[in-house]
């Protein structure tokens, strides 16, 4: 069965997006008057990096921003990647961002602005060097046994 | 907190990813040399190449690639792999899916994938290129093995 085949543009976009959001959820989380819209802006994103894990990135609202507004302005990819990659790490920043709104509703300090940079620094290396997430991170969960 | 240092820790946050970045592209696609002397199991890797198994090496140098389902750039490494292999009869690419295989990842120590094993004729590991080589890595590499 031939797998999923995405536009490796795609994702690198959203993940531009994502971290520019997760940057201004730093800012944000670091003073008390404005932690509380840190925390919603946690959650949006939180909830994206959902959809994203859950039904791929081709289903993420960043991608049809994409297909709709960038694709068009820009040529054909030089090739199509597996759609299977960036879903990975779309359930890794899931997992980040989920345990930021854990940390902060279990009132621990600086628990949101932590997750929110480990999170920004996955999507800024992804969007700037394309760096991607599932070739550097997979193997090494599965040989520590931390995913099967 | 006052806005100056929200925004330096931003920025320190910003400026410690792209070092991150900077760093990591060095490591990626090059070559390193090793001097284990592993000899490559052919039986044991199971390697299959258009649906046949893989009974003998390079005659010159082998290219044994590990891919992962995972893997962003493994497509587009197998097919800079498949160029090189097309254009010279002595060369021989082999890629290796070790979604499954953690024994192979932890035998030959794979991190990420693609990881490039490159062997010589008799299939012992002569270096390992960590990620999607570069241009100047392979010919260096084909270069090292001209008879």
């Amino acid at each position: 069965m031939a797998k999923p085949q995405i536009d490796p543009r795609g994702p690198r976009f959203g993940a531009a997006i994502t971290a520019t959001a997760l940057a201004v959820t730093v800012y944000l989380g670091l003073d008390a008057s404005t932690e509380a819209a840190a925390f919603a802006l946690l959650l949006v994103l939180t909830a994206l990096f959902a959809i994203g894990a859950i039904f791929g990135t081709g289903k993420h609202p960043y991608a049809w921003l994409f297909k709709t507004f960038v694709r068009p302005r820009l040529g054909a990819p030089a090739e199509l990647e597996d759609a299977a990659p960036p879903q990975f790490a779309q359930a890794v920043g899931l997992f980040v961002a989920g345990v930021g709104v854990v940390l902060h509703l279990a009132g621990v300090e600086y628990g949101l602005v932590g997750a929110a940079a480990a999170a920004f620094v996955a999507s800024f290396l992804n969007a700037v060097f394309n760096y991607c997430l599932g070739c550097q991170i997979f193997l090494g969960l599965k040989r520590l046994k931390v995913i099967r | 907190m006052d806005q100056t240092s929200r925004l330096l820790l931003v920025l320190g946050v910003i400026t410690l990813a792209s070092i991150l970045g900077l760093i990591w592209r060095t490591t990626q696609g090059r070559a390193k040399l090793l001097k284990s002397g592993l000899q490559v199991d052919l039986k044991e890797l199971g390697a299959t190449k258009d649906g046949l198994p893989v009974m003998a090496f390079g005659e010159r140098i082998t290219f044994l690639q590990f891919s992962s389902e995972f893997c962003a750039t493994c497509k587009s490494t197998a097919r800079v792999f498949g160029e090189l292999e097309s254009h010279s009869s002595d060369v021989l690419h082999i890629e290796v899916d070790i979604t499954n295989r953690i024994d192979l990842a932890n035998k030959y120590n794979i991190l990420q994938t693609p990881t490039t094993l490159v062997l010589d004729k008799r299939g012992v590991v002569q270096s390992r290129i960590g990620g999607a080589p570069k241009q100047n890595t392979l010919e260096e590499q084909l270069g090292t093995f001209v008879i």
